[in-house]
């Protein structure tokens, strides 16, 4: 946590092909803004940019030998950071661009798994622009596009001026069905003031606090198909430490493929402070965050987002993890 | 050589400092190579400069970004960088682009004998002696290190998945076989004796294969990346970074399967970043992330000197002069150290 100060924030920006993403990157290398961002691009060449720090990637996703079966990681992007690390002068932040097609997963888990990256840039957040015309049948027709979303800390939902009002609303909960915790931003062009989707620190551990109570609350239709879903669960009973970590740890084990992002703040027996993290697939970052604040009552809250979360029996995992 | 680890932390100047001469450039220092007597850096601010005889070029200004890589060639230096460039630069300052790939960045570049490579992506580019036009080398996954055997003839390309070994038959034509081993491998050396070729992986690991039998083994058990490593004198140990200790593994005889290292501790727990062997010695030079380095025999007791105090930025160059009367040392904060070895020299 001391080293947040000297770790460059990287912003993961992902999204359809035509969404937009060319748009925002465009307006990032060329609006005065006084900042130095350096862009990692793919298919991006043809585009001409001058810009000495737009960089070719090429979308290398690696398995790692350590012994966790889903742990993809993308080499091109260590390569490419630790080389950024050792400029003299220093970046603001750093943009990674993926193509349309790719899973979110790997360019996160990067920033878990490997040290040096880990101790010099940060995951700020993962950005999806999303064609507020195309991401219904998007999402019917890729899984990607659902997991786009589903890793998403904001949605830019761009050219909204092509939908009617009635469109525009079905879309919204199309993608609050699935990740009802991204922030959604109404856009054409992409007309966003770029601190709503630059250095936002949505992967700290500390914004995790933030998850809002009542979203947690709502609980969300499934669909018996392969779709992406959000569940979560709230307790006011104390949980048990010791079952808790057997529980979630053989959970992320034996469903990590399927369970795409976890968060959650938990209240344990005997222990002053919060506890809170946050995963993606199997890999987690965890830590005590604090005491819990005067006046507030103590609960736990956990949020999952994946698929086939109703055949985990989550909720009754959940339920056995509570002190006695 | 005699223990002189008492006074750790160092706060006082070693006797290497005291006589030496330090310039505070506040520039990364990327990497270091010895042409002759003059050893060339390469700065995070994309110059080199050239020290020699304890002073210090203008800067060359070869790249926009950073100096990635650098190699001798011959009495000049092979540069690449993130601006796409693949230079060589005389110690006068002369730049000589030999080629340019735009938003693709010049990761590894090597030479041996008037045969020089550079590689983008997942291309070896390879220009053989007088000849214009490059041989493409394609690989199936970007590269992560290249190394010519000490004869020129045969070139190892670590990347995803293993090494490719390609070799040149006696009618100039390269053809490659493939060394497997799972995992994403970076920089790639052979032995001295060119019996032995050796990576470091993304994970915190080296492997290596014995060639004349393909024997290959994992080197495992470090805290961090293994990012620099060296075999040291004639080589029998070969000294690697990426722990406390430097970790030295011994390979003499049939190699390092089922033998353990030697390891050279240091006080003060801190993570070796950086090793080089030290010429015609059996011992190495070892550069750690508080900016310390020292000077160990490998196989003696009361084996380490402190060359040079703590700074608190990571070693990340260290070159000896070729007549071995001078060193250089360089951190990521941009401090360097050029002194002289034996205590009788003057600078």
């Amino acid at each position: 946590m001391q080293k947040t100060d000297k770790q460059v924030p990287v912003t993961v920006l992902t999204g359809f092909l035509g969404a937009g993403k060319t748009t925002l990157l465009n307006r990032i290398l060329t609006e005065q803004h006084g900042k130095k961002y350096a862009v990692i691009v793919n298919e991006f060449g043809e585009q001409g940019i001058d810009n000495d720090l737009v960089v070719d990637a090429d979308e290398e996703v690696f398995e790692m030998n350590n012994g966790c079966i889903c742990c993809t990681v993308r080499g091109d992007l260590i390569r490419i950071l630790s080389g950024l690390m050792k400029r003299a002068d220093k970046l603001d932040a750093i943009i990674v661009e993926t193509t349309g097609l790719a899973d979110p997963a790997p360019v996160a888990q990067t920033f878990f798994v490997d040290q040096d990256v880990a101790d010099r840039t940060k995951l700020d957040a993962i950005v999806t622009v999303a064609d507020a015309v195309h991401l219904s049948s998007q999402l019917t027709d890729h899984h990607e596009a659902e997991e786009q979303i589903a890793f998403a800390d904001v949605v830019l939902l761009n050219k909204i001026d092509l939908v009617d009002e009635n469109g525009l609303e079905v879309v919204k909960q199309r993608i609050k069905k699935i990740n009802p915790f991204a922030k959604i931003i109404n856009t054409t062009k992409c007309g966003v003031p770029l601190n709503e989707v630059l250095n936002l620190d949505a992967f700290s551990l500390k914004r995790v606090l933030e998850v809002e109570p009542d979203f947690l609350t709502s609980d969300h239709d499934h669909e018996h198909d392969d779709d992406v879903t959000s569940l979560s669960f709230v307790s006011d009973t104390p949980l048990d430490m010791e079952k808790f970590q057997d529980w979630f740890t053989k959970l992320l084990q034996t469903k990590g493929q399927d369970i795409l992002r976890t968060k959650g703040i938990l209240d344990f027996t005997g222990e002053s402070d919060r506890y809170v993290f946050q995963g993606v697939h199997m890999l987690m970052d965890a830590s005590p965050m604090g005491k819990w604040p005067k006046g507030k009552e103590r609960s736990s809250r956990l949020v999952f987002i994946g698929r086939n979360l109703e055949t985990m029996n989550l909720k009754e995992g959940f339920e056995n993890c509570k002190s006695a | 050589m005699k223990a002189d680890l008492n006074n750790f932390p160092q706060l006082n100047k070693t006797k290497f400092e005291n006589r030496g001469k330090e310039f505070r450039l506040g520039i990364p220092v990327i990497n270091a190579v010895t042409v002759g007597n003059s050893i060339a850096v390469g700065f995070g601010d994309g110059t080199v400069r050239i020290f020699s005889s304890g002073k210090i070029s203008e800067p060359i200004k070869a790249h926009k970004g950073i100096v990635l890589c650098m190699a001798k060639d011959g009495d000049r230096i092979l540069t690449g960088g993130d601006d796409g460039r693949f230079l060589r630069i005389s110690l006068d300052g002369n730049i000589n682009e030999i080629s340019n790939f735009g938003t693709r960045w010049v990761d590894h570049v090597t030479s041996k004998n008037g045969s020089v490579v550079c590689t983008s992506g997942n291309i070896v580019y390879l220009w053989m002696p007088n000849k214009k036009e490059p041989k493409l080398l394609e690989h199936d996954s970007t590269i992560g290190g290249v190394a010519f055997d000490s004869k020129g003839r045969k070139l190892a390309v670590s990347r995803y998945g293993g090494v490719t070994l390609w070799k040149k038959d006696y009618s100039n034509k390269w053809t490659s076989s493939d060394l497997i081993w799972k995992g994403s491998h970076n920089k790639v050396i052979f032995s001295p004796d060119d019996r032995y070729l050796v990576t470091s992986m993304q994970e915190n690991q080296l492997h290596f294969w014995r060639l004349k039998d393909k024997i290959d083994s994992a080197m495992s058990g470090y805290g961090a990346k293994v990012k620099s490593f060296a075999f040291v004198g004639d080589s029998k140990y070969l000294a690697t970074s990426g722990a406390n200790d430097a970790v030295c593994w011994p390979f003499d005889g049939d190699g390092p399967v089922g033998r353990e290292p030697i390891c050279l501790p240091y006080v003060g727990k801190q993570l070796v970043t950086f090793v080089e062997s030290f010429p015609n010695e059996n011992a190495i030079l070892t550069g750690l992330s508080d900016g310390s380095v020292y000077l160990s025999e490998i196989e003696k007791a009361n084996n380490t000197i402190i060359i040079r105090s703590f700074t608190e930025f990571e070693v990340s160059a260290i070159a000896v002069t070729d007549d071995c009367s001078h060193l250089l040392i360089g951190d990521m904060g941009g401090n360097i150290l050029w002194t002289s070895i034996w205590d009788e020299e003057k600078n």
